[in-house]
């Protein structure tokens, strides 16, 4: 009898291990609690200029989320890279000088640089490359003689393409840098 | 007297037969690993739908529900073929114990293997037997009681199967698991979900339309890590599935790009850009006392742990093009892992420390590779028309998930480690990428 007790300490025991190891969570059915309260601030800085307001409010992502593709409609045009490159070619450079002249005769804007990647290679690898694009125009930029203040920079990565063809002629198009202009006066 | 003896026996048979299903398999480790599966050889299963054991009605079809959820593990592993159903000559209510049903009416439609069981539902509660048989030996291999709540049914179900793969192979199999992933529905924006492997009980993590990417578990998943543009810019976010809040892991130095768990939860291992440079860093797990790990001009991204914490691979373009590097966590000695292409990425350490998965590009396609930590010769192990990128190994070692576009969208997939047996996980109507394999759940 006493083989017997030992022998239900056992299974008392047993049984404890199986509650324990059985599944008794499951994560609550509901959205992400903690994630509805969504705080949407744009990514420019405040202190805009009242009259004629450019349009850059918010850039790519602002247009994703309105559905319109996030393509600049600002006084600033893109400039575009090589695969997996950061380098600004003579044509970058001739629009940035543009850009440059621009910002110099509209000395209350800021602008706000996105980069951007194609949708070849690894999301965080192209999130790091697109902060490159963004500060190599930056740099560029104040080598030219444009406060570093006036100027921001945010990397989207591959996560805002423009088209999602696989073609080169749509992968280019998405390797660039667009230009969110906030203050100053749009050109007339 | 006699009486007396008779309840004894009854009484320790009973106690026997609990202990034999309890710790089942403790009883049948004879069996364990004995079996080839190496051959490519499928071993013919059959898994019956479950027997009714309680009085209830089965109104939420845990009878063919756990049965399902077996039959679709035992495909997925590659390692057995699943007779279908409607061959089976027997009917639910037929007997679970090898002494109560006729072996031969599984041997007569082919099957080696036979899962057997049969389930209690009490209100919420449940409680499930599963057995497995060897069907030409006429004698059960491993039975196990589940209690739990009938919400939960599949986890029993995929516990069995993991079960079911450790008699056949000596380790339990990864399907009582999750994976995460991003899906942007259908050419939206990007959100974290999880679901388990066959897509079931799928679970969507964020809904804030913004650019989610790169989640990743805490090595008792029971967390998330994973990037997010929520408030316009990009910061790393960390979930907690037990209580469903999300929190806002601080930037100390930049702003992140990924993120993941060190293995004993400690740590983090993150990038941060700051002035257009990435650099990889370890926080502690509130995201504070930044460690600075490199400092090159380079981009340096993607930070995966050794299972055993001391090394660290990552993506540097320090040399002109991405590759993988390998880190000394204490002494911060860094060796390049991969010289053959002009890119690879996305590292992942295998649980069982010998390789790392890697994705990198050959003909302007994109695959999955692996190569021993030691260096060497990388092995491509998925090819064809479509890209195949970001591997995440499953805690067993033996798969990988990863994800492919060659169906046109992206869709996660899991394979064996070896590029055997791919099979598609995901069915969303958009696209789903970053997969990451959760470890074991309890």
């Amino acid at each position: 009898m006493a083989k017997l007790s030992g022998f239900w300490y056992t299974a008392i025991f047993c049984t404890f291990l199986l509650l324990q190891g059985c599944p008794k969570k499951t994560p609550p059915t509901e959205g992400a609690e903690g994630a509805g309260k969504t705080t949407t601030q744009g990514t420019n800085k405040p202190g805009d200029s009242k009259t004629k307001e450019s349009t850059a409010e918010g850039g790519s992502l602002k247009d994703v989320r309105e559905g319109k593709p996030p393509v600049g409609s600002g006084p600033l045009g893109e400039i575009y890279f090589a695969f997996d490159s950061f380098d600004l070619n003579p044509e970058a450079r001739a629009t940035l000088k543009k850009h440059a002249d621009w910002l110099k005769s509209n000395a209350s804007a800021r602008a706000e640089i996105e980069g951007h990647c194609d949708d070849r290679g690894t999301n965080e690898y192209n999130l790091a490359l697109g902060a490159k694009r963004a500060q190599a125009a930056k740099d560029y930029l104040v080598s030219l003689g444009i406060p570093a203040e006036r100027l921001s920079t945010i990397s989207y990565g591959e996560e805002l393409p423009v088209c999602r063809e696989e073609t080169e002629d749509c992968w280019q198009k998405n390797r660039r840098d667009r230009f969110n202009v906030s203050g100053g006066k749009a050109p007339s | 007297m006699n009486l007396l003896l008779k309840k004894i026996i009854v009484a320790g048979l009973l106690i026997f037969a609990f202990l034999v299903f309890v710790r089942g398999s403790f009883y049948a480790q004879v069996n364990t690993g004995t079996i080839d599966l190496t051959g490519g050889r499928r071993v013919p299963i059959a898994i019956a739908p479950l027997r009714n054991l309680g009085s209830g009605d089965d109104k939420r079809g845990v009878s063919d529900g756990v049965a399902d959820a077996i039959a679709s593990d035992m495909k997925l592993s590659g390692w057995f073929r699943v007779i279908d159903r409607s061959a089976y000559i027997e009917g639910p209510q037929s007997g679970i114990t090898a002494d109560s049903f006729d072996f031969k009416n599984w041997t007569t439609i082919g099957a080696e293997s036979l899962v057997k069981g049969g389930f209690t539902v009490q209100g919420d509660d449940l409680t499930v037997e599963l057995r497995l048989f060897d069907v030409y030996q006429a004698k059960q291999l491993v039975g196990k009681k589940y209690t739990g709540k009938v919400r939960d049914f599949r986890r029993i179900a995929h516990r069995f199967a993991d079960e079911i793969i450790n008699q056949f192979t000596g380790t339990p199999g990864p399907f009582n698991t999750r994976i995460a992933y991003v899906s942007n529905g259908g050419g939206g924006l990007k959100e974290v979900y999880f679901s388990h492997l066959d897509g079931t009980e799928k679970f969507q993590v964020t809904n804030n339309k913004s650019i989610n990417l790169s989640p990743a578990w805490s090595p008792d998943g029971r967390m998330l890590l994973y990037t997010s543009f929520r408030d316009g810019r990009r910061s790393l976010f960390l979930y907690d599935l037990t209580t469903g809040r999300e929190t806002r892991v601080p930037d100390q130095v930049g702003s992140s790009i990924g993120g993941k768990w060190s293995p004993d939860s400690q740590h983090i291992a993150v990038s941060f850009e700051r002035g257009g440079n990435t650099d990889v860093y370890v926080v502690d797990r509130s995201g504070r006392s930044p460690r600075r790990m490199t400092e090159d001009r380079g981009i340096d991204v993607s930070p995966a742990w050794a299972p055993d914490g001391s090394r660290l691979a990552f993506v540097s373009n320090r040399s002109g093009s991405p590759q993988i590097y390998l880190m000394d966590v204490a002494t911060g000695n860094v060796r390049r892992l991969t010289f053959s292409g002009s890119y690879n990425t996305s590292p992942d350490w295998s649980p069982k420390g010998d390789k790392i998965a890697f994705t990198g590009r050959v003909s302007g396609r994109f695959q999955i590779f692996t190569i021993a930590v030691q260096g060497g010769e990388p092995q491509q192990i998925t090819s064809g028309s479509g890209d195949n990128e970001d591997p995440s190994w499953a805690p067993d070692g033996r798969f990988i998930a990863f994800s492919s576009n060659r169906g046109g969208r992206y869709h996660i997939y899991m394979m064996r480690e070896s590029g055997e047996n791919q099979q598609r996980l995901t069915a969303s109507g958009g696209d789903d990428s970053s997969p990451s394999w959760s470890s074991r759940l309890e």
